[in-house]
């Protein structure tokens, strides 16, 4: 089995060139990581390589050489391709097994003693051998990566193609993914194409791609790549000059500048490029906001909540306290039980136990939930936006749900677009923008109102590194100068370390309540957060 | 073709159905829509609430009225309000129809004047307007000519004779035009669900990604539509012949080979609509406008094709309801099946209509994403 030789490729769709004259190769067992800002057009050339979007120049894989979808039917009994949406390529009514067993036969795989020694491992070691009479749609997101993972490994492909697999799936689940990966490239000396927005995935692939506007513009180890930023990669400092990009960490800057420098690390490479290419983000601005606030500095408490569906305890006495001017992440594996619980706070589930407070008084009765709603600012994992509405029209309705006379609301949204960045974009419908601007219109949408509290459900799923930092910084800004409280839940374990505390759960039950530097201090020999996270999920 | 791809699909696809229990609408839809219009379009009119001005009240005008009376068209009421007050019932919807018997209505008849029998039809609906009023003409001929045999002999005899249709009865005219509708309608939005799920889902992509052929994936969408949609021809068959009693007359194995042919057509428009869409609601949507409407039009419940004219006729002839609904009236009420030259050419037409739209959409179906 030979190598892959990507020859100048390039992909339109429509008008829109989305990869522009790429070209790369790939060695036998190596695994190659595409990272880039999202429409930077790596999953069209993921799909121009499996052959399922027509393209122009020519893909070379073992002896086969393609020009077109039609040409690469030769080798796609070679190729697997995991496309990017989680449990995307799975039928929610089947069961696990079932699903094994549909794509041996659609792959024309014997089911003979070989095949079900080798199903038996994928399945050990997905752990998702109690589960093979479970329907794939009640199976959580990083089982349902897991089982795509294994059905695309059943015909042992030479060339593995993953779009994303990992994004949105928990830390748990995707040191899992990444454990049969690297087992199966060792042994079936397989080729994986894996694209990421965890850098610190990236970090493990032998190279790394990194793309931008269709184009590969670095590439090389992870640790060539990190040294090829480490002169402009400085230490955070507030009043840098014109030309540099600060986030919560750290400042980047072309020119020297007379701060100390800082390690970098993946993501310093899309801020640096940014600047190369000019587009460096304005610095965020939050101005004070209109409404005054009150004394009472612990805003919501919840006393032993629990949550039933039927004999499944979903989460079990959990207490949470969310003071004035706090960040509060709440992390743990998918199904752990962080969206039932933001839920129950929301007042969108009702409670089965336990109580809940909000400015110190039970929230009781309808109308009680109905003033709870009043003062939370909610964005959902999936933002709720009209996709047939322009971003100001979603918003003047945003505003009309919440009776904000129509004057007030005008000025506000016309203040969050500039201060969120989106005033370019006010316009333009929602699906025509990157998930980075959605994310933050979103967030005005929730903060229309002008919420004590501000609930946002893996808000940096799936947005890409600057997007991200951004965000955070956004966050960082509303806390102080609003002095609201903010719960979220992130999959990102380096985001956990920008809260001000952080909530674990695990099945149900909360297992840790405390700041950062209290974790780090528990558990002296973690590295990293996810390291403190691999902890309590022993 | 692997046979062993086919079979995992289809068996996918069974499993999905039962799971998602459309199975239930599979079997319950052509046989609602059977139900809901079979019972529910009424041509003839029963029961018409009729009020009789007899201004006469002679022998004669009697007999005129309780020919009325004895019919089970009309509900008699006879009264003696004024002609005014008897329009302002039609007004308030209050009565169907008015006769109005004239004075001397008797000795005109026997001095054989010429007389005339007022009589207001409540048209808001003209065919139903149209029909009471010549059932109104056929009870007062009825009436005449055995009133005055000499009379009426020769000059105004009706002998009305309706063809196929003996009884005239509604069902035996609707039910086999709903089965063209039926089984127009039903498969073909099975099958272009079957399709559009997995794109609107992103299944889609293991067709796309593995090497399964485009002749296996079509195979393997298009048989179990065909399968279960060919238990459908029989279950409609029955309700026909046994709940709506209309007569069968022609060969079982004509209807049934048809049938095939028809679903075949069917649930190739489904796939060529599960091409061009990409949601499940606008692959339903499309396919209801697409069938629905000349399912209805040409399938003869309205009005038979031969009546119409210009666009209309064109339009009957290039959809396939128009041949197959031949066929069905042939073997449900005429009975002269294949010895019919017609039929033997509208059977070859619905054959090579399935076939040409099978291969175009396997021609349109494209193994790559837009």
């Amino acid at each position: 089995m030979g190598t892959l030789k990507i020859d100048r490729v390039t992909v339109r769709h429509k008008e829109k060139v989305s990869i522009k004259n790429v070209s790369f190769e790939a060695e036998k067992g190596e695994i190659i990581g595409f990272i880039g800002a999202d429409g930077a057009g790596k999953s069209s050339l993921m799909h121009a390589i499996a052959g399922v979007i027509a393209f122009e120049g020519e893909v070379r894989f073992d002896q086969h050489a393609y020009r077109s979808p039609k040409e690469a039917e030769g080798v796609k009994s070679l190729i697997s391709l995991m496309p990017q949406g989680i449990g995307l390529v799975l039928y929610d009514l089947l069961t696990v097994d079932e699903h094994l067993r549909f794509f041996a036969d659609i792959r024309n795989v014997p089911q003979d003693e070989a095949y079900h020694t080798y199903k038996t491992r994928l399945l050990k070691m997905a752990g998702l051998e109690k589960f093979r009479e479970f329907r794939a749609g009640n199976l959580s997101g990083g089982m349902m990566q897991k089982l795509s993972l294994i059905c695309s490994l059943l015909h042992r492909p030479k060339l593995l193609i993953l779009d994303e697999p990992t994004t949105g799936v928990d830390p748990m689940s995707r040191i899992e993914l990444w454990e049969i990966l690297d087992q199966i490239r060792r042994e079936e000396g397989t080729i994986a194409l894996v694209s990421t927005a965890y850098m610190e995935e990236a970090a493990r692939m032998d190279r790394v791609l990194l793309f931008d506007e269709g184009e590969i513009i670095a590439q090389g180890s992870a640790k060539e790549l990190i040294e090829s930023v480490r002169e402009m990669t400085y230490l955070r400092t507030p009043e840098a000059p014109e030309g540099t990009i600060t986030t919560l960490e750290r400042s980047y800057s072309l020119l020297p500048l007379s701060a100390e420098h800082a390690e970098p690390t993946l993501e310093s490479l899309f801020f640096v490029n940014a600047l190369r290419t000019n587009r460096a983000p304005p610095p965020v601005e939050i101005t004070r906001r209109d409404s005054e606030e009150n004394g009472n500095p612990v805003l919501m408490e919840a006393y032993s909540l629990t949550k039933m569906f039927g004999p499944f305890v979903a989460n079990d006495r959990i207490d949470l306290q969310l003071k004035r001017g706090e960040i509060v992440g709440l992390l743990g594996a998918n199904g752990a039980g962080k969206t039932t619980f933001i839920k129950m706070l929301l007042g969108l589930h009702s409670i089965d136990g336990g109580e809940l407070k909000l400015f110190g008084r039970a929230i009781r009765n309808t109308d009680d939930r109905q003033a709870l709603k009043a003062s939370i600012g909610y964005v959902s994992q999936h933002f709720a936006l009209y996709n047939d509405m322009t971003i100001r029209e979603n918003l003047l309705y945003f505003a009309a749900m919440r009776q904000i006379p129509i004057d007030t609301a005008l000025k506000r949204i016309s203040r969050y677009a500039s201060e969120l960045g989106f005033s370019n974009y006010l316009d333009s419908v929602p699906t025509e923008l990157p998930l980075g601007i959605n994310q933050r219109f979103s967030l005005a949408a929730a903060l229309l109102h002008e919420p004590a509290v501000l609930f946002l459900d893996e808000p940096t799923s799936g947005v890409d590194a600057i997007a991200r930092s951004q965000f955070w910084e956004l966050l960082s800004a509303l806390k102080e100068k609003w002095g609201i409280a903010i719960l979220i839940t992130t999959h990102y374990m380096s985001e956990a370390e920008f809260c001000d505390r952080v909530v674990l759960l695990r099945e149900g039950g909360k297992v840790a309540d405390d700041t950062v530097a209290n974790l780090y201090a528990l558990h002296p020999d973690a590295r990293t957060f996810e390291d403190i996270f691999r902890e309590y999920y022993r | 073709m692997k046979i062993g791809v086919i079979k995992a699909y289809i068996l996918k696809e069974l499993t999905e159905l039962v799971r998602s229990r459309f199975i239930i609408m599979v079997y319950l839809m052509p046989s609602m829509i059977l139900f809901l219009f079979g019972y529910g379009i009424r041509m003839e009119v029963t029961h018409a609430r009729t009020l009789i001005l007899d201004n006469d009240q002679s022998p004669i005008s009697h007999q005129l009225v309780s020919k009325f009376e004895h019919s089970k068209y009309f509900d008699v009421t006879l009264s003696s309000v004024s002609e005014d007050e008897a329009l302002r019932r039609i007004k308030r919807g209050e009565s169907d129809l008015i006769i109005i018997i004239p004075e001397s209505f008797e000795k005109r008849l026997l001095h054989a004047q010429p007389t005339q029998i007022g009589v207001y039809v409540d048209a808001a609906f003209p065919s139903r307007g149209v029909t009471m009023e010549n059932y109104v003409k056929g009870v007062v001929l009825d009436a005449a000519s055995s009133v005055a045999p000499g009379l009426a002999k020769g000059i105004i005899q009706i002998n009305q004779r309706s063809l196929f249709n003996q009884a005239m009865r509604d069902e035996d005219a609707i039910v086999p035009g709903l089965i063209g509708l039926v089984l127009l309608v039903a498969p073909a939005i099975l099958a272009a669900l079957l399709i559009v799920k997995e794109k609107e889902r992103g299944t889609m992509f293991n067709f796309y990604a593995s090497p399964v052929a485009k002749a296996e994936f079509l195979s393997a969408k298009m048989i179990p539509v065909f399968l279960l949609h060919s238990v459908n021809i029989f279950i409609v068959f029955l309700w026909a012949v046994y709940l709506f009693e209309v007569p069968f007359r022609g060969s079982f194995l004509l209807y049934w080979i048809a049938s095939e042919f028809y679903i075949i057509i069917s649930l190739s428009i489904g796939m060529l609509i599960s091409i061009i869409t990409r949601t499940q609601i606008v692959a339903v949507v499309l396919t209801v406008i697409i069938t629905i409407i000349p399912g209805f039009l040409y399938s003869g419940i309205i009005m038979p094709i031969s009546s119409m004219i210009g666009m209309s006729r064109v339009e009957a002839h290039i959809f396939p309801v128009m041949y197959y609904n031949h066929i069905l009236y042939d073997v449900f009420l005429v009975g002269e099946g294949l010895a019919s030259a017609k039929t033997q050419g509208y059977l070859a037409i619905l054959a090579l209509y399935g076939a040409g739209l099978l291969t175009l959409g396997s021609l349109l179906l494209r193994k790559e994403l837009k």
